[in-house]
């Protein structure tokens, strides 16, 4: 299974990772930012009003849908943001999935041992944090590159956690811990599930960080003229690293997450969202030698990735062509977001003449 | 009595160069990439560094820089012996070396690129953005750059722009010697010549710049005193009022000292 989801789904992201590197060169950075998470809001409003008009009684702004929508992709939205922002530092992580996994497994375990859920949350986020350390470790000391390291992970980590479950589901048993649940599974005011809530929250956190403190313009700098901000005595390996254990942190978080509203491990949780998050941080306007994105577009380009998956499942089609439409839609609003912004920088230039 | 040590002080201060670099010798294994070279930079001018390819011109400038450590000779530094081990220590001591490929992020605003490194922050490291903006505005302006919006990206700007936003850095963060390693390489006329105003632009805030170029039009144009080195030797030490342009080619294709 995980084969054939990366069968389907690679080719989308060649093609993009062209039409993302072409944009980072014509860009204009800030203006750019701004009008690139504009021009992805609406592909996303674009996208909302097609399933709606589609799917049968208009089910997709259900309030049922929407409640699912909100639940149930923010999770992958959570991770993406993450993804986005390591990427923009000039690196990949192919194995957010199988860290996900992995730590759902260690925090099913943790509890089994009879520990109360918010340790075993800590001690799990610190397992996340440690696994995504030694990621940027290997891939700045030992120069490899970073898709060479998380190929590699993805597997190990999946492997590691396949081998440990046997494979099997296995239920969690949370129900004394009503905080806990309130806290990661909840919802406010029981419209607004705590998930999204979740999901803002980060994004606002990463957003603030990314782009207004002075780790942020490491960041960026990092991943734009490496050498130039060593000159400048940025130390490039340590931005990096810090951006690997971000991730490592958040897969965690999402993982516990995940397996809380679950009630059940299962070993294919996670499964593919590597690609699917590099696929949102680049419809989001994150190219992918790195240096050039933001947060807001990344917020927008997952929200695109998970309405896709859920439009396709409002509409009811059957589950063959959930990812050939996944990628055709992909591309086409890759495409259609490039157009919109070809035309403004031609605007933008016009005007300073 | 005061005034007169005052005077004393300020001959002190004209008479001691800036940098001195004495009986330089570096070799890479068995090359010899510097052999004896004695070279000084005085307080407040642009020094012309010539010479062909290999002549040693950058081995010389890294040792200046920190990159690397000479294998012989002593360099002092405002009068004082100095061991430049890291380009860390010479960016403290105030040297400041301007690369082309290893100056800037073009996908980040000129603001951002101005302080790469070094933001001004408010609180829990978040960055004054205002002082930024407002810092770097008025730096470039100081070269005599017009710049409206310092948000736009370095992308956006000419080949001459982007070595004036690169100027403004060291000039914003008071260098007192600033090494630019051939700033007119791949650029047109225009851009050159407005790359040799930001030189004395420079030079009028104090700074002295070693300018290394392959072009001794460019050289005769805005330095004031020429280094010229030959196959890592140093082959003369010219002021602008003895020689000529001819004569500088003479010096160079000839590799000889009449």
């Amino acid at each position: 299974m995980t084969q054939n989801s990366e069968k389907n789904e690679s080719p989308v992201l060649k093609s993009e990772a062209k039409s993302a590197v072409g944009q980072g060169r014509a860009g204009f950075f800030q203006k750019f930012v701004r009008m690139r998470s504009l021009s992805v809001l609406i592909i996303f409003i674009l996208l909302g009003i097609v399933f709606t008009i589609f799917s049968s009684g208009h089910r997709f702004i259900s309030r049922e849908n929407i409640e699912v929508f909100l639940a149930f992709g923010s999770e992958f939205n959570i991770i993406a943001l993450a993804v986005g922002m390591l990427m923009i530092s000039g690196e990949f992580d192919l194995s957010v999935g199988s860290i996900l996994v992995f730590c759902s497994f260690v925090f099913l375990k943790l509890v089994d041992t009879g520990m109360h859920a918010m340790p075993a949350l800590f001690l799990t986020l610190l397992t996340g944090t440690i696994i995504g350390m030694v990621h940027g470790m290997i891939t700045v000391k030992a120069r490899i590159p970073s898709f060479i390291t998380t190929l590699g992970a993805m597997l190990f980590w999946r492997g590691l956690t396949l081998f440990w479950s046997e494979g099997l589901q296995k239920p969690l048993e949370s129900s004394q811990f009503p905080i806990f649940n309130a806290v990661l599974t909840g919802s406010i005011g029981g419209i607004v599930p705590v998930q999204f809530v979740w999901f803002v929250g980060i994004a606002l956190i990463l957003g603030f960080i990314v782009h207004f403190h002075k780790f942020g313009n490491w960041i960026f700098t990092t991943g734009d003229n490496k050498l130039a901000a060593k000159a400048m005595g940025i130390n490039t390996d340590r931005v990096k690293v810090a951006c690997f254990s971000v991730l490592g942190f958040i897969c965690s978080f999402v993982a516990v997450m995940q397996i809380a509203r679950v009630g059940v491990f299962s070993s294919r949780a996670g499964d593919g969202w590597e690609l699917k998050a590099i696929a949102a941080s680049v419809v989001g306007g994150t190219a992918l030698t790195g240096g050039v994105g933001s947060i807001a577009g990344v917020f927008w380009g997952a929200l695109i990735i998970s309405v896709i998956e859920n439009g396709l499942v409002v509409l009811r089609l059957p589950y063959a062509w959930t990812f050939t439409i996944f990628g055709v839609v992909l591309v086409s609003s890759v495409l259609i977001s490039l157009t919109i912004e070809k035309r403004r920088l031609l605007l933008g230039a016009e005007r300073r003449r | 009595m005061d005034s007169q040590s005052e005077i004393q002080e300020k001959k002190r201060k004209t008479s001691t160069p800036l940098v001195r670099m004495i009986d330089i010798d570096k070799f890479f294994g068995k090359v010899v990439a510097l052999k004896g070279v004695n070279f000084e930079v005085k307080e407040n001018e642009i020094l012309g560094l010539v010479g062909d390819n290999g002549a040693g011109k950058s081995t010389l400038i890294k040792i200046l820089s920190g990159f690397h450590q000479a294998d012989r000779g002593e360099i002092y530094f405002e009068g004082n012996k100095v061991h430049i081990h890291s380009p860390k220590y010479a960016k403290r001591l105030g040297i400041e070396t301007v690369y082309q490929e290893q100056a800037l992020a073009p996908h980040i605003s000129i603001s951002r690129n101005v302080f790469m490194g070094r933001e001004p922050t408010k609180f829990l490291g978040f960055m004054n953005r205002r002082k930024m903006d407002h810092d770097s505005l008025d730096t470039i302006s100081k070269l005599g750059l017009r710049i409206k919006d310092t948000e736009a990206a370095v992308e956006a700007l000419s080949g001459g722009q982007r070595q004036g936003v690169a100027i403004a850095r060291v000039l914003y963060f008071k260098a007192k010697l600033v090494i630019l390693d051939e700033p007119t390489m791949a650029l047109s006329v225009k851009e050159s010549q407005q790359v040799m105003e930001f030189m004395k632009q420079l030079k009028s805030e104090g700074i002295s710049v070693i300018f290394i170029t392959h072009n001794i039009f460019h050289a005769y144009n805005a330095a004031e005193r020429f280094f010229i080195l030959s196959h890592g030797e140093g082959l003369a030490d010219l002021k602008k009022k003895d020689t000529s342009i001819d004569h500088l080619i003479e010096l160079i294709t000839s590799g000889r000292r009449e």
